[in-house]
């Protein structure tokens, strides 16, 4: 059980803080934890479990802010993490990012959230739109709306159903006037390809995304035509079990809004949709680097927002790049990045150029590994295809639509 | 198909500029100080602009109060307001109170508006109560008389007529933890219990339990936990069972270390018809609620096996889980239940396998992280089954490098025969890693896959080839990886020698591999023809060589590069015994002035000391012991994992004192160790030349000792198994001079053990050949001597300086050790003694086993010998008679 819950801003100031034990934890542990973050570096900051002096503190970073959660006693880490990640994803949620400043205008809504997240350290409900039932999200219709009629409570006058109901994840019973269902495949793929071009592993984790608006309590079924594909899956805690198991079918009463459904995996594939053939040269102090990218396998849809990113190895002192299309940057930390957008119908891009070593070495010990990132809209790459979607318990037509989208997740290619 | 726009939580532009705008008006409202009403409504984003100005948004030291005025201020307007009933007051208190909010959560001290907020707490919008709540929470507790005031407002509004401030009421009512306010809480707790909305209840539950470390007479004299019970096994809403579940489990636990129906009620709580009720409903708890829940279970016992695959087949589907706490506590549980059903565990991780890898891949970077703990625990206790799926395990550039770690460790402990060639591969791709220290850890994992493999062929290639890559680092670890290799597989010297023999010296830095290299050269120095000049030329550099492991391996190699090549090795002997006298490190100077005196003694005799025909090493010691392993498994899916320690050896001090302990032993058995070879120069000529003197010294040296009653008692000493490998370079027996006995018997009284080596005089090469450093443990002894027939009986005379010498046990042993006879046990006092020896044949397994008693005043004593090889015995008793009748002799 957590003891004690920090939020820290990116100079390390504390923006909340929220006691959840008799056991007061004091402030003091963050100036401690800031102080380690900054002379340990980035390694320490990406340490998920701590050991500070008096407290276990895990920790979670996203966009700058960090969320800290500090006990004294055993309690399975993943828990602790997880529920750090929620709070993190139900902050972005309603503030619709995760920011210094709107954090610090809404801090009254973040403390009326942990309220309900969690009490005496132990998780309550995660559930967003449960959440929203109890506190409204701060938006401008809301705020309008105030103005208009003078009240401007953001809690919500009555407790959610859902709170005494036996389907947590469904709130009330809302209605809609339109009725639509929208159903997105998500997929990442992840690669590692050798630097004889030669696919090491390549697999893909796939969401599917559901953003339901549909009156009365639904119960809808999701089924595709090839989910033998599928290596392994997690559910959304609507998802019933038994109808999967006997026919791979995907029976649920959704929650209101957009959520998960289910996430999965797939592994083994043979082909990237990409190629990307980085050349490295090395001799006389001097190395010339050169990197082809072109379409391997057309997915039948256009590739876009492609980008190829590489460290520059240690030893480097300059490097002179060009492309024939697309922008070459070179950041801070020695951080190349080549933006190519889409991918033109009649040229392969390329860059090349050299870079200067060291003087004392001869040639390139150390060679960078190129990151890639891609887009296609239209299609899941996995060839995961949805077969229908149907709608039970309900008497009006409803709208269903359906979607996808593969991403370059960790894709790397090796010099 | 219907494309649509991005729909990510990205806000509209549209919003962003109304946004903007808000806070360009709401800013410059601020400065100019204008309407109230307006700043009102756009509450949300006045707060960041207005509390402490500007310094307090990037201000170094966040806890540095701004300044009294601002709070005094706040103090009249607060004042001002807490009796107005006029329309817009409820948001001019609203904004005020933001900011004494947002000024607490900066750090600044407000607790002097304690009465002033009480005062304008009286009303009834919702987001005020809460504000105030949280305000008064987080100060009662310094001000016990003003928490006073709360209470009267708390307690109505623990009667609204909305569940919601009913139930806020009295959560904060609760988190007042002021002791002497608990006569308050009883009524209102009571009633929360009770109330019909279960909103309210399940506040009131977690209220008891705050009442409960608050004040717990109060709380179990108003019989709460029997409520809590009761509303556990009939509430319909599944949050409220959930969190009786968590206040009974912590009640209970801890009064039952006090009262013994708690234990029993405790014990209740694993009972078949709580679990199954708790089972049975599990899909309508809360995802955290469900962790409760199968954490509690993973502690009960099923009376059968049938019992435990209903539990498993009702909770396959929560391996499934969206979150990975509900996932890995799940995992937990079936492990648990299937500990004693081997078949059935191994399908366990057959089926929480893909579970796991897909929770690796699919959360964030801290969650895969606590996935990846746990699932390195399994991987490490069941690597075949996870062997086919290495490539999981392959490590991506972007990774921070306590993930490639843990990745590293796995690939290693999955190679097998048929994955060895893949993962090796991958693991040489790491070597060229941008990450030193992950390229090092694959150079060592790759070693240790070498190590535990049959067939290295490939491998040997490979760390051969890292030798040839000109990369410090690279060749450092190599060459550490080679040594280790070559101990185990000796017959791969002709390859590795021929590489390792184009490494320049001067190209190693690191101690550690300057070590290696150097062992590698005096190891195989007959191989490497140029070896005896480049450890001249390390010779000649000593003094700039600051690690002393390097320098003490550089005596050592060449001292054995000196007996297979005398004449290349004598100048750089000489130069390296020189350096080495001089030198200042204290285990250097005395391993040389003991190479010396041993080279001035007997070159022949030297040799077989320094370097002894070694075997080669079957298994490496693994640093972690599998006791420890199985601790950490049985606390699978908590801390213990992820620091990979069982949890005594993090929380618990009494258990860490333990282990401390241990390392004291080592370092001192390390002491020892070096302090073997101390040998100080004119104790050596004393033992030479006068004997007596020497036994003399001896005897002081072990007087405090023997007024011990522990130094006297028969001690059965397992000291011969112990002190063995400390007596590294202990002498045989062949009879060369003493030992540093002061220094000897000081550790051998610290350590409790028992173990000198006496002189010798000019001893007659006997028929029989004993291994000077024969082990054996006393419980070994006692066995064989239970089991062996006596195979002699004799009865010797003892001369009378041995009866004169013969004061404490101890001098006999010394002087039987002298001749290769070890004592095992001794006892007795004048006239009488008893003492168990044994001995080795040379270069054969058979033992002697020999009862000697002596009694003094007849100067007899009486042996009888047991042996495994009985026809040699009568040449043993020889040996030892001459042995014996030479104690005491000068």
């Amino acid at each position: 059980m957590l003891q004690c819950i920090f939020l820290l801003s990116d100079a390390g100031e504390v923006m909340l803080e929220k006691q959840l034990s008799r056991h007061c934890v004091d402030r003091s542990i963050c100036a401690w934890f800031w102080e380690q973050a900054i002379s340990l570096g980035d390694s320490f900051k990406q340490q998920p479990v701590i050991t500070s002096p008096t407290h276990y503190i895990f920790q979670v970073f996203r966009d700058g802010i960090t969320f800290l959660g500090c006990t004294q006693v055993e309690m399975p880490p993943l828990m602790a993490i997880e529920f750090l990640c929620r709070v993190a994803d139900v902050l972005n949620d309603y503030f619709g990012a995760l920011k210094e400043d709107i954090l610090k205008d809404n801090f009254v809504i973040v403390y009326e959230l942990l309220d309900e997240m969690i009490d005496n350290g132990f998780p309550l409900t995660t559930e967003p739109s449960i959440l929203r039932e109890m506190i409204t999200p701060p938006n401008m219709v809301n705020k309008a709306l105030s103005i208009v009629t003078g009240s401007s409570s953001n809690v919500k006058d009555t407790l959610p159903r859902a709170t005494a109901s036996c389907i947590p994840w469904r709130t009330s019973e809302p209605k809609y006037s339109n009725n639509d269902v929208y159903v997105d495949l998500v997929e990442e793929m992840d690669a590692i390809i050798n630097r004889d071009g030669g696919l090491l592993k390549c697999e893909i984790y796939g969401e599917v995304q559901v953003n339901s608006h549909i009156s009365g309590l639904p119960d809808l079924t999701l089924s595709f035509k090839n989910p033998s594909i599928l290596d392994d899956v997690r559910f959304h805690p609507c998802v019933r079990f038994r109808p999967w198991e006997s026919h791979q079918i995907l029976s649920f009463v959704p929650p209101d809004g957009q959520f998960k459904l289910m996430g999965y995996r797939v592994r083994k594939l043979m082909s990237t949709p990409i190629y990307v053939k980085p050349q490295l040269t090395s001799d006389g102090g001097t190395c010339r680097l050169s990197v082809l990218v072109g379409t391997r396998n057309d997915p039948g849809k256009t590739i876009d927002s492609v980008t190829v990113q590489f460290q520059l190895p240690p030893f480097i002192i300059s490097a002179d790049l060009t492309s024939n299309h697309g922008t070459v940057n070179i950041l801070d930390k020695k951080t190349c990045i080549w933006s190519i957008g889409r991918i033109p119908k009649d040229k392969a891009p390329s860059m090349s150029g050299t870079l200067v070593i060291e003087t004392g070495l001869e040639r390139l010990h150390v060679f960078p590994s190129f990151q890639v990132g891609f887009r296609i809209m239209g299609v899941a790459l996995s060839g995961l295809q949805i077969d229908k979607l149907d709608l039970k318990n309900v008497t009006y037509r409803f709208y269903k639509g359906f979607r996808a989208l593969t991403r370059a997740g960790e894709f790397e290619i090796r010099s | 198909m219907r494309e649509r726009e991005d729909q990510s939580n990205q806000i509209s532009p549209l919003q962003l500029l109304i946004r903007r705008k808000c806070i360009y008006l709401t800013f410059s409202e601020e400065t100019k100080g204008r309407s109230n009403r307006v700043r009102g409504h756009s509450t949300q984003l006045s707060v960041a602009m207005a509390p402490p100005p500007p310094q307090s948004h990037r201000s170094p030291s966040p806890s540095q109060p701004s300044g009294k005025s601002e709070v005094s201020d706040l103090k009249s307007q607060l004042r001002q307001l807490a009796g107005s009933r006029a329309p817009g007051a409820d948001d001019s208190k609203r904004d005020l109170f933001k900011k004494v909010i947002s000024n607490m959560t900066i750090g600044i001290d407000v607790s002097s508006l304690f009465g002033e907020m009480v005062m304008c707490s009286a009303t009834s919008d919702i987001v005020l109560k809460k504000m105030c709540y949280l305000y008064v929470g987080n100060y009662a507790k310094v001000n016990p008389d003003l928490a006073l005031l709360t209470i009267n407002f708390l307690q109505r509004d623990c009667k609204d007529e909305d569940p919601m401030i009913r139930g806020l009421a009295l959560r904060s009512l609760c988190s007042l933890r002021v002791a002497n306010l608990v006569e308050y809480l009883v009524g209102p707790l009571g009633s929360g219990l009770k109330d019909n909305n279960s909103y309210v209840r399940m506040v009131a539950v977690i209220g008891v339990l705050k009442l409960y470390h608050i004040s717990a007479s109060t709380c179990i004299d108003a019989d709460f936990p029997a409520t809590l019970k009761h509303l556990m096994l009939n509430d319909p809403d599944t949050q409220v069972v959930a969190n009786c579940l968590s206040a009974l489990q912590e009640i209970w636990t801890s009064e039952s270390s006090t009262s013994e129906e708690a234990a029993r009620e405790r014990e209740m709580l694993l009972s078949k018809p709580i679990v199954y009720h708790l089972l049975n409903r599990i899909k309508e708890f809360s995802e955290w609620a469900q962790c409760l829940v199968l954490e509690l279970v993973s502690n009960y016992i099923p009376s059968d096996n049938s019992e435990i695959f209903d539990i498993m087949n009702l909770l396959e589907d929560r391996l499934q889980h969206a979150n990975g706490a509900v996932v890995l506590a799940t995992v937990k549980l079936f492990l648990q239940l299937t500990l004693s059903m081997a078949d059935v565990h191994q399908q366990v991780y057959e089926r929480i396998k893909a579970p796991l890898l897909t929770q690796v891949s699919s959360g964030s970077p801290e969650q895969s992280y606590a996935v990846l703990s746990h699932l390195h625990l399994l991987v490490m206790r069941a690597p075949y089954i996870f062997s086919s799926d290495y490539k999981h395990f392959y490590c991506q550039y972007n990774e921070p490098s306590y993930v490639k770690k843990l990745k590293l460790e796995m690939l290693t402990a999955v190679a097998n025969e048929s994955n060895t060639y893949e993962i090796v591969t991958e693991l040489c791709e790491y070597a060229a890693n941008v990450d030193i220290p992950i390229a090092r850890e694959s150079i060592r994992a790759v070693g240790k896959i070498a190590l535990q493999q049959y067939d290295v062929n490939a491998i040997v290639d490979r760390l051969l080839q890292f030798l040839e890559m000109e990369k410090d680092y690279v060749t450092s670890e190599a060459l550490v990886l080679v040594k280790d290799l070559l101990r185990k597989y000796p017959q791969w010297s002709q390859d590795c020698i021929a590489v390792v023999g184009n490494i320049s010296s001067k190209n190693v830095q690191e101690p550690k591999a300057k070590a290696a290299l150097i062992w590698m050269l005096g190891e195989y120095s007959q191989d490497m023809h140029d070896a005896p000049y480049v450890l001249e030329s390390l010779v000649e550099n000593w003094d700039e060589e600051h690690s002393s492991e390097v320098r003490l391996h550089l005596l050592t190699a060449v001292m054995k590069c000196f007996f297979k090549r005398p004449p290349e090795t004598k100048k750089a002997l000489g130069a390296a015994l020189a350096a080495g006298l001089a030198d200042f490190h204290q285990d250097v100077h005395d391993r040389a002035l003991f190479y010396y005196r041993l080279l001035q003694y007997n070159v022949s005799v030297a040799e077989s000391v320094v370097n002894p025909p070694k075997q080669a090493v079957s298994v490496f010691a693994d640093t972690q012991s599998s006791e420890i392993k199985d601790r950490i498994f049985d606390e699978f899916n908590s801390l213990s994992v992820v620091y990979q320690k069982p949890s005594y050896m993090f929380t618990d001090k009494e258990h860490r004192g333990t282990f401390e302990f241990a390392d004291e032993l080592g370092n001192l058995s390390i002491t020892a160790e070096s302090a073997d070879s101390v040998v100080p120069a004119q104790q050596v000529e004393a033992n030479d030349k006068d004997l007596l003197l020497s036994t003399s010294e001896k005897d002081e040296g072990r007087e405090p000792g023997s007024n011990g009653s522990a130094y006297n008692a028969p001690s059965y000493n397992g000291s011969s198994a112990t002190s063995q490998p400390l007596a590294d370079l202990a002498f045989p027996s062949t009879g060369i001079s003493g030992q540093a006995p002061a220094s000897n018997l000081a550790i051998d009284d610290l350590l409790g053990l028992d173990f000198s080596v006496g002189t010798a005089t000019t001893p007659s090469p006997p028929p029989l050949n004993l291994n000077p450093k024969a082990v054996l443990d006393p419980g070994t002894f006692q066995q064989k001597w239970h089991q062996l027939p006596i195979s002699l009986s004799e009865e010797y005379s003892l001369s009378p300086q041995g009866i004169a010498s013969l004061t404490t046990p101890h001098a006999l042993l010394r002087h039987m050790q002298s001749h290769s006879i070890q004592c095992i046990a001794s006892g007795g006092q004048s006239p009488n003694f008893k003492f168990f020896f044994f001995a080795q044949k040379a270069e054969a397994a058979s033992m002697y086993l020999v009862e000697c008693i002596i009694n003094t005043s007849s100067a007899k004593s009486q042996i009888k010998v047991k042996a495994d090889d009985q026809s040699s015995s009568p040449a043993f008793s020889t040996l030892f008679q001459s042995a014996l009748s030479k104690f005491g002799l000068p």
